[in-house]
């Protein structure tokens, strides 16, 4: 065997290489986290969304009625937690095709662009119902804005729980864009 | 064996050995040291880039967090029982929005430093993998605050009869004004931190 500086003679290794199979372990984990923010976002809309509470007595002036679309910002919020489920579904066929082709860069690239797209919108209407929750439970005397959860006591903790699986799946896209950063960065 | 070398190439005649039965084919593992200039062109453009979008970002989280931490306005009329002053610290979202984008500035200006390690190293990966992962947290912290205080402004400019919470904004101008550009500004300090990731994870790529 001649060793002439950086030259050496040697095998080619038949096997695969580890790193493929580190890349290969993170595209599952990815589809599987995949799946779990689509059970967390559909919850939330669904529990959001199905929300109707009807106080047993009534005057002329005052409503006595609370539903999710009394609130432009509850209607976004359904909304975006329906359009983020929805590309969820939609992208398990790209994490499928990652965990068939764990070497592929492009479409690495394009599912990181989409959800970080989708992280913008999801964190949107989460945080933007959770200011409306807020104020619906505490209510702010300085504007003379009255916290109604004390009347509505259902429907307040309705929208409260709707808000969890929203920021779980917050939390899940965090992680997903991570994988891909990591998977994308294994050389 | 000759070794010739032209610009970056490196030509190596072999003979092969007649004596000795070998089993495998003789694989050359060749190394070389020589750093690769022209390939890392397009990665230290999109450095560049990255570098002066953080100092955007920088002016916008800027911009916000000041816009709403000084607005505060004063009726010039009072009574016995209604408030006519208002601030940002009335509104704990408000609150929320400016520690938020403070944090964010503070971030970003830490970051600038990493910035310029990608730009001068562009082949380094744990620098552009350290930003693209602070990045995203800052995305959601940044988001969040922006659209929360969204909500806010929305229901003092339009108020909401269901519950009879009136728009403030009919009494109080100056401040919803100035509280409406300092959202705008953080929902742009926002975008550009989503054009970052994006920057961060193209210039992830292997070639």
């Amino acid at each position: 065997m001649m060793k002439a500086g950086p030259l050496e003679l040697g095998d080619a290794p038949k096997s695969s290489t580890p790193k493929s199979g580190v890349n290969r372990g993170v595209s599952i984990l990815d589809f599987i986290l995949r799946l779990i923010a689509i059970m967390a976002t559909l919850g939330s809309a669904i529990a959001m969304g199905t929300t109707n509470e009807t106080l047993p007595f009534f005057t002329q002036f005052i409503r006595f009625r609370a539903r999710y679309n009394d609130f432009p910002t509850f209607t976004f919020f359904v909304v975006a937690n329906s359009v983020v489920c929805a590309y969820l579904v939609l992208s398990l066929a790209l994490s499928i095709f990652h965990i068939m082709r764990s070497a592929a860069q492009g479409t690495r690239v394009v599912l990181i662009l989409l959800d970080t797209a989708m992280l913008a919108l999801l964190t949107a209407g989460a945080s933007a119902a959770a200011a409306i929750v807020y104020l619906a439970h505490k209510g702010n005397t300085r504007v003379n804005w009255f916290s109604i959860c004390q009347q509505f006591n259902s429907f307040c903790e309705r929208i409260s729980g709707a808000l969890i699986g929203s920021f779980g799946g917050i939390m899940l896209f965090i992680l997903l864009i991570l994988l891909s950063a990591v998977a994308l960065s294994r050389r | 064996m000759d070794a010739t070398k032209k610009s970056d190439e490196t030509t190596i005649p072999i003979r092969e050995s007649k004596s000795g039965k070998s089993n495998y084919a003789p694989t050359i593992v060749a190394t070389t040291k020589a750093t690769v200039e022209a390939k890392g062109g397009w990665k230290r453009g999109v450095a560049i880039f990255d570098f002066i979008l953080r100092l955007c970002a920088i002016a916008a989280a800027l911009a916000a967090t000041t816009t709403m931490g000084t607005t505060e306005q004063t009726l010039p009329f009072f009574t016995q029982f209604f408030q006519f002053q208002a601030s940002y610290d009335d509104l704990p979202t408000f609150s929320f929005f400016v520690i938020a984008n403070a944090i964010a500035s503070g971030y970003l200006v830490l970051s600038l430093p990493f910035s310029i390690v990608g730009i001068v190293r562009p082949h380094v990966v744990g620098v552009r993998l350290l930003l693209l992962i602070c990045d995203i947290v800052m995305v959601a912290l940044t988001t969040a605050a922006a659209s929360a205080a969204t909500a806010i402004v929305y229901l003092a400019h339009n108020g909401n009869t269901n519950t009879n919470w009136p728009a403030i904004c009919q009494q109080f101008n100056d401040f919803c004004q100035s509280v409406s550009g300092a959202v705008v500004a953080s929902l742009i300090a926002a975008a550009i931190f989503m054009f970052l990731v994006l920057l961060s994870a193209i210039a992830l790529k292997r070639n």
